[in-house]
């Protein structure tokens, strides 16, 4: 892992951990409901202060957090045109089979790519450290796989180029 | 648009069934093809020769005037085996072309095979002739008018190309379009490579390649609507020595497949995204339900694939006692899940009762 990108992925665990302390909390207005109160945003001195991280200007993370939910938004990476279309497909692909998730949104926060809902149900099934693990294997798969695919176009491309050229031959 | 196989795989059905039946059979078929190209095979018991005909678009309407296809296409086409196929004269109405076949004078051997791939690739002989006339007569034709212009080939009506001689060179110019943005920034990235490629020294023989987003100025004066694209223009700049003898055969069927070549490599591409993707979410996946804990504190099994799990632990139970006491013990275990719940549910709602205060805002 290079090294700014780890140093961004630390940052972002620590956040979580910090901000991972969900309990049940049901809805104050609305009697016998329990929402998540970071969707909601009924009651303010239900919810912390949201944490923003940037790596750069087209890659940051969205951390918000209330006392019963937490929402994480990314942000990744597009450099150019490619990258930009295989993002967006790779997350819409992702966001549509948001159910295998559990914990993925089925839209992104304004502004952002992709997001996920923790509630404090999700903590009482998951184990809370792997939960974090597996949002910032997500992070760094995301990349990883957006660069991989990148590559993996212009590589049949070429090749594909070189079999019709052959053809003049 | 144009199959990357010369020989049409339904029309070459249709003859090899004809031709290995026992006895003449009655045959009376029309084929279809890329919306434009349409065979009727005729074949009667009482007659020993089968008639096909064939009708195609022409290139351009601008350079063959007529219908008739020109005594070279047809010299091409009596080539293939002047034994068996005789064109008959003048062909079926509708028609460009009507062959008859004497299947009798094939030779039961591997050659017949070769002589009926052959024929049923007469659609692609007419085609490469026509731009292989195209290529060779061009000059002359645009000399008389004094001034090199455009020649606007309709392939398939949505996919127009354009050829342009010039005095060293002959220029194929490919407007490019594509219905999703996703499409065009595929094929964008392939005509980068194509450039890439054709431009290294190892490439030097074959047509120069080039991508540009606007028209390149030999197009200059064409209609708007021709020039109006989304993937931008594709040109080759073909010299004399891209077209000399067997060459231009291969040359022809190369431009004439471009379009086609294109559009399959962006359909394979994004179905190729579509299987990376799939498997990097089930990876993904896998790491979530890593996470999942049961009660007694262990980790869960991957809920999809549990299945095959249950029915092998199904399969060592099957004797029946062994069941019984299996459904005994799951009946008392859910009672007392019920009772215990039932316990925990009222605590948890006279303590949830006691202890809720709204919090008040400063």
């Amino acid at each position: 892992m290079a090294n700014p990108l780890k140093l961004y992925l630390t940052c972002v665990r620590n956040t979580l951990e910090a901000a991972m302390c969900l309990q049940n909390f049901p809805c104050q207005e609305v009697e016998r409901h329990n929402k998540p109160e970071v969707e909601l945003k009924t009651s303010p001195e239900l919810l912390l202060n949201p944490v923003l991280i940037c790596r750069n200007e087209a890659e940051k993370c969205l951390i918000e957090t209330s006392i019963n939910s937490l929402r994480i938004s990314l942000k990744v990476k597009q450099a150019d045109e490619l990258e930009n279309i295989l993002a967006k497909k790779f997350l819409r692909f992702l966001s549509m089979r948001a159910e295998a998730f559990q914990v993925l949104r089925r839209k992104p926060v304004q502004g952002y790519d992709i997001s996920f809902l923790i509630t404090n149900y999700h903590c009482e099934e998951m184990q809370k450290q792997k939960l974090i693990d597996f949002i910032v294997q997500f992070m760094e798969d995301i990349d990883k796989e957006i660069s991989e695919l990148k590559m993996s176009v212009s590589t049949r491309g070429r090749l594909v180029a070189t079999e019709f050229l052959k053809q003049f031959l | 648009m144009a199959s990357f196989e010369r020989a049409s795989p339904a029309l070459k059905e249709t003859l090899l069934r004809i031709y290995n039946a026992e006895k003449p059979i009655e045959v009376d078929h029309h084929l279809y093809e890329f919306g434009s190209v349409e065979y009727y095979i005729k074949s009667s018991a009482s007659e020993p020769f089968t008639y096909l005909s064939i009708s195609t678009p022409l290139l351009s309407q601008g350079v063959f005037l007529s219908c008739r296809l020109s005594p070279c296409t047809l010299k091409m086409i009596r080539e293939i085996s002047s034994d068996v196929l005789d064109i008959v004269e003048p062909p079926t109405d509708g028609y460009q072309l009507t062959l008859r076949l004497d299947f009798s004078k094939l030779p039961h051997n591997k050659e017949s095979l070769k002589v009926i791939t052959e024929v049923s690739s007469v659609q692609a002989v007419i085609l490469s002739s026509q731009l292989k006339k195209l290529l060779q007569n061009v000059n002359s034709w645009d000399i008389s008018q004094g001034m090199y212009k455009p020649i606007k080939l309709i392939y398939h009506p949505r996919e127009p190309f354009y050829v342009i001689r010039q005095p060293q060179k002959i220029v194929a110019v490919f407007p490019m379009r594509f219905k999703d943005h996703s499409d065009v920034i595929i094929a964008t990235s392939f005509f980068q490579e194509l450039m890439d490629v054709g431009s290294s020294g190892k490439w030097s023989k074959i047509p120069p390649c080039n991508w540009s987003p606007i028209p390149p100025p030999e197009l200059r004066g064409e209609p708007f609507e021709d020039l109006s694209t989304n993937g931008g223009f594709v040109s080759f700049d073909i010299s004399s020595h891209h077209v000399e003898g067997k060459r231009l055969d291969k040359t022809v069927w190369s431009l004439l497949n471009f379009y086609g070549y294109v559009k399959h490599h962006v359909k394979c591409t994004r179905g190729f995204i579509q299987r990376r993707m799939r498997r990097r979410m089930d990876s993904l996946v896998q790491v979530l339900e890593k996470s999942m804990i049961e009660d007694n504190g262990e980790i869960k099994n991957v809920k999809g694939k549990s299945g095959w799990k249950k029915v092998k632990k199904w399969m060592r139970l099957t004797s029946k006692s062994k069941m019984m006491k299996r459904r005994y013990h799951d009946f008392t275990k859910k009672i007392k899940g019920i009772r215990f719940r039932r316990r925990w549910l009222t605590i948890a709602c006279l303590s949830s009762s006691m202890g809720y205060t709204k919090l008040r805002k400063h």
